[in-house]
């Protein structure tokens, strides 16, 4: 019997370990952030070969989307630090407007222009009335970091 | 703990929770109802098109504690041999189901307007589909076996082995870069939704915690009464 | 311990007395992997894009149609009820029963995948990356599995059921897995998805044994 209690603690010891292993290995790896898309930073700092099928993520650049009279837009993806020219022809989700996160799955053309095949809108976590959100931009209190907050 | 063990005890809890619970039900849903569609104010940037979180939100919420509640009771039933317990987590699981199927649902048709799809493989998506096949392999599970004491125990440990899902769809959208958005109300910081939302927000999820009390009440009763007919040695119809 | 090691030389020493059977899983992957080719059609632009996919689901395949014979026979035989009585503990003989299945199964799918890649016109990076992957993300996969076809000894019931019971576990391991390799084939970093792998295994080492020891002391009740 004293065997069986000596195994007992044995193996309550081993599946800690292990656990906290697998612990440590998962919270070292969401350092890593896996992401459903790259950003245009990532695409500076890593530069991959043109056609290669990815999804491209960040925001709407102000000021930056143009329609053209065939139904083809052109606009920037950035993430405050870079910014990536991308050209789409379909049609776009309702939340798609300037300064809003987007994610895109597409192609990187020679040119460093991104042509993508599917446009998504990602909206934040924010939910408020149109009066608030109006006053909140008067008093200049407005999503302060909202690039933090669409990450 | 045993106290509860016997069905007539059991019964008896049930039989004095039930009212409370419908009668919350039929007050406080119209209520939510009303303060949802028509109190409420639209999101200044997704408009009308946002008050489906008030069905979308509570119904993943439900999802979720639907199966804590479902694996708390196959805990109990593996350690302390809990009959009443075992029946909870049995009652319970199509109603965790279908309130996974309901999120799914709604999530997919909140997404085709706002995001430009009906659904992408994100991490919170994935997740919660895993979330309800979960649902359907504890209950086939518990229907594999001739015996149905072994069905329910296979299933038990077939629960709480997939309780390591929760933490990973709650947290999914803060590890990972989800379409999906980030926690708007259980989050570090206090919500970020404006008071005129979040409170019929929290109503309709009252509302969907009382709906699910109260069918799971009969969902318990039935169970209990077929097991009766069953010992009586009447085959279920 | 010794008894752990005694179950895996005997079930070491069966395999290798049905050498056929290892043959016959060979034959499978083999078999499977030109359906690809004919099924979707030979351009090598297409199959490079979904050929380690490819292989990450077959590996998932060759674990879940090993399931079966798990623990079935040992049920049958009576050899299960001596596992039990054993002073040595359940969780540690599974461990060995597992690993032994994986020799058989998720080894093997790691060996042969970089000529399963050619099949599929993988670039060579992947056919180096592929290996790497699947030796860390395989024993993962025998693992959860073990846990539905414990769970499932004795029902009668057939492959269909342990796919619904296991497949949803096991997706983590084919996204992580996947992605690790297509990144790591891409002279990308893959860091992230190979640590969450780790920690996918040594949790899955650390629980399953739990699982299926449960599951299996249920079955003999």
């Amino acid at each position: 019997m004293r065997l069986r209690k000596r195994q007992r603690l044995l193996l309550v010891v081993l599946v800690l370990l292990l656990g906290a292993g697998s612990a440590a290995l998962v919270l070292a790896a969401l350092g890593e952030k896996v992401s459903l898309f790259v950003s245009p930073s990532d695409l500076v700092a890593r530069p991959l070969e043109p056609g290669r099928s990815l999804r491209l993520g960040g925001l709407v650049e102000p000021g930056s989307v143009e329609r053209g009279a065939d139904g083809e837009v052109r606009f920037s993806i950035t993430d405050g630090a870079h910014s990536v020219p991308v050209v789409y022809r379909g049609v776009l989700p309702d939340l798609f407007r300037e300064g809003q996160g987007i994610v895109t799955q597409g192609r990187l053309e020679a040119g460093g222009v991104f042509r993508a095949s599917e446009v998504l809108a990602k909206h934040d976590e924010n939910y408020m009335p149109k009066e608030v959100a109006d006053a909140l931009k008067r008093s200049g209190h407005w999503k302060d970091g909202a690039v933090e907050a669409q990450r | 703990m045993h106290g509860y063990a016997t069905p007539l005890r059991f019964g008896r809890i049930l039989d004095a929770i039930y009212p409370w619970a419908l009668a919350g039900v039929l007050v406080l849903a119209p209520v939510g109802l009303w303060m949802a569609l028509v109190v409420a104010p639209p999101d200044y940037q997704q408009g009308d098109a946002a008050r489906i979180m008030y069905v979308h939100v509570p119904s993943a919420w439900m999802a979720l504690f639907v199966y804590l509640v479902m694996a708390s009771g196959s805990a109990a039933a593996l350690i302390w041999r809990h009959p009443m317990a075992e029946i909870t987590a049995r009652a319970a699981a199509p109603l965790g189901a279908a309130f996974t199927a309901l999120a799914l649902l709604t999530g997919s048709i909140w997404g085709k307007p706002m995001w430009g799809t009906w659904w992408v493989w994100d991490a919170r998506l994935t997740s919660m589909l895993i979330l309800f096949f979960l649902y359907l392999g504890y209950l086939a599970l518990h229907e594999a076996f001739d015996d149905p004491e072994r069905g329910a125990r296979a299933a038990a440990i077939l629960a709480l082995v997939g309780v390591v899902n929760l933490p990973i769809i709650k947290f999914s959208v803060d590890w990972w870069n989800t379409l999906h958005q980030p926690a708007s109300i259980l989050r570090i910081g206090g919500p970020t939704i404006h008071p005129s939302m979040l409170w019929p927000l929290l109503t309709m999820a009252l509302v969907f915690k009382l709906y699910f009390i109260c069918v799971l009440v009969l969902r318990i009763r039935l169970l209990l009464a077929e097991r009766r007919l069953a010992s009586l040695g009447v085959e279920r119809g | 311990m010794r008894a752990a090691f005694a179950l895996l030389r005997r079930d070491l020493l069966l395999a290798r007395r049905r050498a056929g059977e290892t043959l016959l899983v060979v034959a499978f992957l083999a078999l499977a992997t030109t359906l690809f080719p004919l099924g979707v059609g030979a351009s090598p632009d297409l199959l490079a894009r979904i050929g380690a996919g490819v292989i990450w689901v077959l590996a998932l395949l060759a674990v879940l149609l090993g399931l079966e014979r798990l623990f079935q026979p040992d049920l049958e035989d009576g050899s299960l009820e001596q596992l039990l009585l054993s002073p040595a503990p359940l969780e540690i003989l599974v461990l060995a029963r597992c690993f032994a299945h994986w020799l058989a199964t998720g080894l093997l799918v790691t060996l042969t995948s970089p000529l399963l890649g050619l099949l599929l016109s993988l670039p060579s990076e992947a056919l180096v990356a592929l290996p790497i992957v699947l030796a860390l993300g395989t024993p993962t996969l025998t693992l959860v599995g073990a846990i539905g076809a414990a769970l499932l000894v004795g029902s009668g019931r057939g492959a269909m059921l342990a796919a619904l019971l296991v497949l949803p576990l096991e997706i983590p391991v084919l996204i992580f897995g996947l992605g690790a390799s297509e990144a790591l084939a891409a002279g990308l970093e893959a860091t992230g998805a190979l640590l969450l792998l780790g920690g996918l295994l040594l949790g899955a080492l650390a629980l399953a044994p739990l699982a299926i020891a449960a599951a299996l002391r249920l079955a003999l009740e």
